[in-house]
């Protein structure tokens, strides 16, 4: 194998080393941004590199199974796993956390000698969330999910002396805790239904089911329902959905984009690994509870979204009601995985994008950001006011931005494979057509957003400029937002391959 | 020629962006007449490539751009035929001449740029929107002009008035395009593509006439349709939209957004051929919205509201002639009625403006003199939409109704009714013609009204010109029109023709209505004084019948007091409110803040694991785990 036994892990490795790195530098160096910055750029990068090595490698030489631990008797499994659909988390995951990492910038700066502390923390976390999706065993997907979230109560309570950021990280820990517990849990039952913590490789879960005609399901359903509030949790699906608009709002606003975005996209492959590839053989069963998560998602985000006042709340609840269409990509079975890479890769972008404007306009260290804040952006600050513009309209699935082909994807695809409840043959149509009606309600507090943007600034006071890696971060994901709007073609054609074996 | 076409598209955007960016560098005129250009470019590219339907000698052509979305039918290509050809030249040829006009009407306006750059905007939505080969293409275009037109009609923000109409219009359209919306879902489910030409082959061949899902996909796309063209019942958006500028108001009702729905159904000609029922229904539709909107015109005060209601009663009989089954004479009526309603828009702009900003005719009168120019070309369109021979308005009213009369049967009531509208039309477009330049004038004091400047003027005399003369290309005698679009409907039975006898005894009662409806407006209002206009009937119609405040009461409160009930009992920070106050009954207040804290987050763990509860419950009822 080309590029040694080494790059199955390499994403993981590369981010691991940075982090040591960030430390160590800041350490021996000093704590000044300019001397272990580009160690943390480095690693973003070099994880991104990671990644499309992976890629290369998965479609050349195929998918693999790796580091299977012999002479344990129940663990003679793999524990690593790469194929599309980690190769292809791992280049969106080593992008989006490069770009959110340039949006914390200002943050970083502000934090002053904390900031290694904060960024070996992100560092930390991305790798966790790669973990999630590049294995094949339940329990490392726990050990992934427990890495990210830790890393993330702390970034979340990181500006400790302000009430709503400690406030903010205590409720996600709480919550998170609850959640992973219930995950855990699930994974318990599942094991004991089926004997296996492993999704494929020898003596697997799908082997069981291969092999099995299980009579009494009632252990091994409730696993499933478990695992699947576990991912709904942290993929902020209703109605599990009420830690994000808190955290959101309390956590510093310049290191918000890079949490949303990240463990949205871990959450969504993990669901696709567990869910699309080691349960395949229960799609039936499992299909329809996604569909109601789906549509529950939609209509609370969006009916919420409308009610708010304050921007990042109003984003954390559109947020919900973006995992309910993502979620209505996968009531399509493993056939779904494409339109979820699609959906959540282009949204990943919108939502690092527009949280690094609000970081520009209310300071990243903000833990509000009531809609008066972007009044007459486009004013103060035209780079800003219109980029902001194309984010939001992204957000709204307006045609000509990505997120209109995200939407239209993910809705031919719920239509495409036959329903098994209420059985069909055109698919989740009724979640279609309700995803339809909340996408056009949504456009209200969209457009309130663009309104407010537009109309005449209270004081002619021109904003702060914002630094170069934060302009930067908001030109890439607005860039992005546009042109996946207009020539959707190559990454669609990328996410057909991005599939779990 | 048609290697070009893609500018027509491109052109208006471009000066959309310059405008947007640059426009306060270009300066005042220099924008408009930079955003007239290129709108006039646009036609020219129309017109010439347009010139192989006029003489015969091309077919219709898919003009491949880019792709798009491939998976669904869904590349980004012009389909190039006469309907579409027809469009282009009335959106880019009126939309030009509106551009030429707004340089002189928003003289000295602080955004002046902005609205060149809305109104280039509004242009580029719309030829995507006829352009299109495909109804995903067609959506897209179809949404822009919303967007497009929401700018327009609220570009005077600071109006509370015209901030609200915008988002009328929007939220109107908006009904209607959920209709569009789920009219395509069944289109893409039961032809597996977006594709124009593939669906209108396919759909003979798989559906027989009748059948329930063609039924279903003609009248959603009839809801869409009844939303862009303003038919009862949501038709109430389009008088509102009145507050944004005259040149919009032209824009957006003459020549092009109203007229997307009927284009719309045109272009789908096919499948309304094999929907009686649906045909039936928009005939319907279309006929009552003609004549309630007529009604309600008559007793208007403010001059463009009258236009407004005339707009959607004109629509009302374009949409009665798709209903019939005449497709080229609902087109063609579409075409005669941007001449004329465009025509009348600027006329009364120009008025307006004369006047400073006086839009109530109660307080005009006598302006013959003092205008000559807007006195002549109104008078023009006045006759055309009175449907006074030979006049265009005349021809293509009378080819509509001609269609009507020719199904027989229970059509002939449609036919009656029609014929009952171009009497009140003539009558309420006399009524405005005479209030505004005959009789005594009733200027406020201190107003000396004069002729408007070249810009505004130009405009007039050539959409005047296509008033009176463009009627002739289709007359009963030589079909020009009929035969120019034909390649756009083949495949499609066009009405029967009657017999030249029966068709001028049709003229000569149409004309005879005609010119009843002129003679009652006449005696009634070329007067020193107005007539008392205080009665019942009047105070009704005026208020038209009650049927926005009827939506207001029934729909418009419902729907916010659903919302408020939604927001206040579900929204987190009230349900924290009644925890809040629970806990501090128990607690009490001295450890309110506590109770508040903790109680948050408990109450979210509650909610955790009730949804987890019935997820596993779910499941297992579903997987059979019990």
């Amino acid at each position: 194998m080309q590029g040694g036994a080494w790059l199955p892990i390499a994403f993981e490795v590369v981010l691991l080393v940075g982090a040591l790195a960030v430390l160590l530098v800041a350490v021996v160096a000093g704590r000044d941004r300019r001397f272990w910055g580009p160690a943390a750029g480095l690693a973003f990068a070099g994880a991104a590199l990671a990644g499309v090595l992976q890629w290369r490698e998965v479609s050349t030489s195929g998918a693999g199974l790796f580091f299977t631990a012999q002479g344990v008797s129940f663990a003679k499994s793999p524990m690593v796993v790469m194929d599309g659909l980690s190769a292809f988390g791992a280049i969106v995951l080593g992008l989006v956390g490069f770009v959110g990492f340039l949006a914390a910038w200002d943050l970083v700066a502000k934090v002053g000698r904390r900031g290694p502390e904060l960024v070996s923390l992100l560092l930390l976390s991305l790798a966790g969330l790669h973990m999630m999706m590049a294995t094949p065993n339940l329990v490392v997907i726990f050990l992934g999910l427990e890495t990210a979230s830790i890393s993330f109560y702390v970034v979340a309570g990181f500006l400790r002396r302000q009430k709503g950021s400690a406030e903010s990280s205590f409720k996600y820990f709480l919550l998170g805790s609850l959640a992973s517990a219930l995950f855990l849990y699930g994974v318990a039952l599942t094991f004991a239904a089926t004997g296996s913590l492993t999704l494929y490789g020898g003596n697997s879960i799908r082997d069981f089911f291969s092999s099995t005609i299980v009579t009494q399901p009632g252990i091994l359903l409730a696993g499933m329902a478990l695992m699947l509030v576990g991912i709904a949790f942290k993929v902020s699906a209703a109605p599990f959905h009420q830690w994000a608009p808190d955290v959101y709002q309390g956590a510093p606003t310049g290191a918000v984009g890079f949490m949303a975005a990240t463990v949205k996209i871990a959450g969504f492959a993990a669901l696709a690994r567990i869910f699309g590839a080691g349960l395949v053989s229960q799609v039936d069963t499992w299909t329809p509870i996604v569909a109601v998560l789906a549509a529950v998602s939609m209509v609370v985000g969006t009916v919420l979204a409308l009610v708010q006042s304050d921007v990042k709340r109003m984003l954390a609840y559109s947020g919900v009601a973006h995992a309910g269409y993502i979620l209505t990509a996968m009531t399509a079975g493993v056939a779904g995985v494409p339109a979820m890479w699609f959906y959540v890769s282009t949204y990943a972008f919108m939502v690092v994008g527009g949280f690094a404007v609000l970081s520009t306009v209310s300071g990243s260290d903000s833990s509000k950001v009531p809609l008066d804040d972007l009044k007459g952006l486009v004013k103060r600050s035209p780079e800003m006011g219109w980029l902001m513009t194309f984010v939001v309209l992204g957000m709204s699935g307006m045609p000509f931005f990505a997120g209109f082909v995200a939407k239209v994807f993910s809705f031919v695809t719920a239509t495409a494979v036959p329903a098994p409840w209420p059985a069909n043959d055109h698919g989740y149509l009724w979640l279609v057509v309700l995803g339809v009606v909340m996408s056009v309600v949504g456009l209200a507090f969209y457009f309130r957003i663009i309104g407010t943007m537009f109309s005449t600034p209270d004081d002619q006071a021109e904003l702060q400029e914002a630094g170069l890696p934060v302009r930067f971060a908001v030109i890439v994901s607005a860039v992005i937002t546009v042109a996946f709007g207009i020539v959707p073609w190559p990454l669609i054609e990328a996410v057909r391959d991005a599939f779990p074996i | 020629m048609t290697d070009f076409l893609w500018l027509l598209v491109a052109l208006p955007l471009a000066g959309a962006a310059l405008n947007l960016i640059l426009g306060k560098r270009i300066g005042e005129p220099r924008s408009g007449w930079f955003g007239f250009g290129l709108i006039a470019i646009s036609f020219v590219i129309g017109f010439g490539a347009s010139l192989g339907f006029f003489a015969g000698t091309s077919n219709p052509q898919t003009i491949y751009l880019f792709s798009w979305i491939p998976a669904v039918g869904a590349d980004a290509a012009i389909l190039w035929d006469p309907l579409s050809a027809l469009l282009t030249m009335i959106v880019t040829g009126v939309g030009a001449l509106i551009h030429l006009y707004s340089i002189g009407y928003m003289h000295g306006d602080d955004r002046y740029p902005r609205f060149f750059a809305f109104l280039n905007l509004f242009i580029a939505s719309m030829m995507i929107l006829v352009l299109a080969s495909n109804f995903a293409v067609m959506f897209v275009g179809w949404e822009l002009v919303g967007l497009s037109s929401y700018l327009l009609i609220s570009f005077w923000f600071t109006k509370p008035e015209a901030a609200a109409a915008g988002k009328k219009a929007f939220v109107v359209n908006r009904i209607g395009d959920w209709g569009f919306l789920v009219a395509l879902m069944l289109i893409f489910m039961t032809f597996g593509t977006f594709d124009f030409r593939t669906i209108f082959e396919n759909a003979p061949a798989m559906f027989g006439v009748g059948a329930g899902t063609i039924t279903a996909i003609t009248l959603l796309l009839f809801v869409g349709a009844a939303g862009k063209s303003a038919q009862i019942p949501l038709y109430v958006w389009l008088p509102d939209a009145m507050e944004g500028p005259t040149p919009v108001s032209a824009l957006i009702h003459a020549a092009t957004m109203v007229t997307a729905g009927v284009f719309m159904m045109a272009r789908s000609a096919v499948l309304f051929e094999l929907a009686p029922v649906s045909a039936g229904v928009v005939a319907v539709v279309g006929t009552l919205t003609a004549l309630l909107a007529a009604v309600i015109a008559v007793a208007q005060t403010d001059i463009k509201r009258v236009l407004a209601y005339s707009t959607i009663s004109q629509l009302g009989y374009m949409v009665l002639g798709i209903g019939v089954g005449a497709y080229a004479a609902g087109v063609f009526h579409l075409t005669t009625h941007a001449m004329f309603k465009a025509l009348l828009f600027l006329g009364a702009g120009s008025v307006i403006h004369a006047l400073a900003n006086q839009q109530d005719m109660r307080k005009m009168g006598a302006l013959r003199k003092a205008m000559p120019i807007t006195f002549i070309t109104m008078a023009a369109a006045w006759l055309a939409i009175s449907g006074m021979f030979p006049f265009s308005g005349f021809w293509s009213k009378d080819e509509v109704l001609a269609a009507a009369f020719a199904r027989g049967g229970a059509w002939l009531i449609l036919y009656v009714i029609g014929l009952g509208v171009a009497l009140i039309t003539a009558f309420y477009m006399t009524r405005l013609f005479a209030m505004t330049f005959l009789g005594s004038s009733r200027w406020d004091e201190g107003v000396t009204p004069h002729e408007s400047p070249r810009t505004m003027t130009v405009p007039l005399v050539v959409l005047g010109l296509g008033t009176v003369f463009l009627g002739l290309f289709n007359t009963p005698a030589r079909h020009a029109f009929e035969h120019f679009l034909e390649p756009a409907f083949s495949g499609v039975e066009q009405v029967e023709g009657l017999s030249i006898g029966l068709i001028s005894t049709l003229a000569v009662v149409a004309v005879i209505v005609a010119i009843v409806g002129i003679i009652i407006g006449l005696r009634r209002y070329n007067t020193e004084v107005l007539p008392d206009e205080t009665g019942a009937f009047w105070r009704r119609a005026l208020a038209a019948f009650g049927v926005d405040d009827l939506y207001g009461r029934f729909l418009v409160a419902p729907g916010k007091a659903v919302a408020d009930w939604w927001a206040s009992v579900v929204d987190p920070k009230v349900v924290d409110g009644a925890v809040h106050g629970i806990a501090k009954g128990a607690i009490g207040g001295g450890e309110r803040a506590r109770a508040v804290q903790s109680g948050q987050v408990r109450w979210y763990a509650a909610v955790v694991a009730i949804g987890a509860v019935a997820l596993v419950v779910f499941l297992l009822v579903l997987g059979g785990g019990f």
